[in-house]
């Protein structure tokens, strides 16, 4: 795992900033501290979820790959990845 | 919206995204949902049929949307000056049926090129119905073009010599054009082709026709560029035409009696470098007849003074006549997300056979409304190679292999200029205005892509054996068999 995911996720974990966006089941999200809204693919709403409910990045990338069927080395990289996007808009 | 949600279909894998929405960011003509403009048929035949009957990708041409442009531009210029004449820009489309819906409606046959005039004999125009330009006329060629009769306009010096020669030989006095080119103020000059105005080459070809004993001057023909959106443009272009038409009454062996304008009057079609589309940028083609018979009527006016017949007009508009009469269906055979975060498809049709693509933003249509929210995305074709782009921007859904996406105006150049690269380059099927579809242009397979290929004897056979390394891991191969201990 990078510093840098790391970091962003304890980050955005503080004062409930994660738990506080808004999603919709469509993949529809609204940030209320900021005004934005964003779309997901529907991985990164299944990751994100997972996010919120307080997984750390090693936890989702292990449910993502069991939900996939991709390796943990996959989902790993693409939980990361995923924070660092979070991380230039949230 | 609820924070704690409920995800009862995960999908399948891809990368997690997160894509922002741009407030604010558009255009000034606001924004174009494509799920308002889905296209279910075209030409009144449905897309998956002609799919299904054809293959993708696949060009299908409209004869009845055909039928009533040329009706429509000739009737434009014929209504404000009765010698209005229309010559089909062969280049721009000579698939043979078109050709012949074409002439059917009365064009002439605008050739540039010996194969272009061989096609129209072939097709069946007789050669006083044939206007013969371009750079490059072989003297076998040319002998053919005087014996039918065709108008053959001079590009430069040494197509005159070979014209005087061949006339000569045949003992014939030869009715001729000459291309000129001079700055209407509008446009960028097309210098290359024919004679200059301004720098004394007409006169110099006007000299020599005049001392000719077999050249008669009766025609003169200019171009003065492509996707001309300024009627204004035209209306000096005549009257420049005009001017000299006049300086040249009494000239040995000068007989004006035509004026050809060339082509270069738009279609419908978004340039990459325009900003406004295509429906406010391109004036009508009433605005460009308007201009240019004024003109003429104004620049003849002392013929009509002096008792003398008008020259007839020819006009020889190629893209404005063919372009939107025309699509391509193609299928989309892969999507990836870029790293830059851009939504991709990868599509059976690239600019090998949509080299318009290069300069166009054609319009893109889906057949089916798509689930899911609109994104920048590339449409890349299926070359092997990275400038291989149908777009290089188009907000559209979520795209899904299989899908058919109909493209368009696409029949201007595009059936001329395609690219013989690595793919076989599909069908061209014709909706009929009496209704069914037929093919005009066939598929292209192995054996259309093998016939001009000669073999000499000593390639004549293959065997290969003991001289290729086998790939296979079953193979004696020393090396794959060292990494596989």
């Amino acid at each position: 795992m990078t510093m840098a995911a790391a970091e962003l996720l304890k980050e955005l974990s503080k004062d409930d900033r994660l738990s506080r966006i808004a999603v919709s089941d469509t993949g529809f999200i609204f940030d209320p501290q900021t005004g934005q809204s964003f779309t997901l693919n529907k991985t990164g709403l299944v990751t994100l979820s997972h996010l919120k409910k307080g997984s750390s990045i090693d936890e989702t990338a292990d449910q993502l790959a069991r939900q996939y069927g991709v390796t943990e080395e996959v989902a790993l990289n693409s939980v990361e990845a995923f924070l660092l996007q979070l991380g230039r808009y949230l | 919206m609820d924070s704690s949600v409920d995800i009862t279909d995960i999908g399948t894998w891809e990368p997690p995204f997160i894509q922002p929405h741009k407030m604010g960011a558009l255009n000034k003509f606001g924004q174009r949902t494509l799920r308002d403009n889905i296209c279910r048929e075209v030409f009144g035949v449905p897309v998956n049929d002609l799919v299904r009957r054809y293959g993708s990708p696949v060009f299908v041409v409209g004869e009845k949307h055909l039928r009533q442009n040329i009706r429509r531009i000739k009737s434009a210029f014929e209504q404000r000056y009765n010698l209005a004449v229309h010559g089909w820009s062969y280049k721009t489309n000579y698939i043979s049926a078109i050709c012949r819906i074409l002439h059917q409606e009365g064009s002439l046959a605008e050739v540039v090129s010996k194969f272009e005039y061989e096609k129209a004999r072939f097709l069946g125009v007789p050669g006083e119905q044939i206007i013969f330009n371009g750079p490059n006329k072989p003297k076998d060629i040319l002998r053919r073009a005087i014996e039918d009769g065709a108008l053959i306009q001079a590009d430069h010096m040494e197509e005159l010599k070979m014209l005087e020669a061949v006339a000569d030989e045949l003992g014939r006095i030869v009715k001729i054009g000459i291309r000129i080119n001079f700055d209407t103020g509008f446009t960028e000059p097309w210098s290359r082709f024919g004679f200059n105005l301004e720098s004394g080459q007409v006169n110099e070809a006007i000299n020599f026709i005049s001392r000719s004993d077999h050249l008669r001057l009766s025609s003169l023909h200019s171009h003065i560029g492509t996707f001309v959106l300024e009627p204004r443009a035209y209306a000096e272009q005549v009257r420049i035409m005009c001017e000299l038409m006049r300086k040249l009454e009494g000239v040995e062996n000068v007989a004006i009696d035509t004026i050809d304008i060339g082509g270069g009057i738009p279609s419908r079609n978004a340039l990459q470098t325009i900003y406004l589309p295509p429906e406010q940028a391109v004036p009508d083609i009433n605005e460009y007849a308007d201009a240019i018979c004024e003109a003429l009527l104004a620049g003849t006016r002392y013929r009509k003074e002096i008792g003398k017949e008008l020259p007839r007009l020819i006009f020889e508009s190629g893209r404005a006549v063919i372009d939107d009469a025309e699509v391509l269906i193609t299928s989309v055979v892969g999507t990836k997300r870029l790293p830059d975060g851009r939504r991709a498809a990868i599509l059976d049709a690239g600019t090998n056979l949509l080299f318009t693509a290069y300069w166009y933003n054609h319009q893109v249509k889906m057949t089916r409304n798509a689930a899911g929210s609109e994104e920048e995305t590339v449409l890349y074709g299926p070359l092997c190679m990275n400038i291989d782009v149908v777009r290089h921007s188009i907000s559209l859904p979520p795209l899904a292999a299989g899908d058919h996406l109909v493209i368009s105006p696409v029949g201007a150049y595009n059936n001329t200029q395609w690219l013989q690269f690595i793919e076989y380059r599909p069908n061209v099927v014709l909706a009929q205005e009496s209704g069914g579809c037929s093919v005009i242009r066939q598929a292209e397979d192995l054996g259309v892509m093998m016939a001009q290929d000669q073999i000499p004897a000593h390639l004549a056979s293959l065997d290969l054996s003991g001289k290729i390394r086998p790939l296979s891991r079953s193979g004696n191969h020393p090396t794959l068999n060292r990494k596989l201990v």
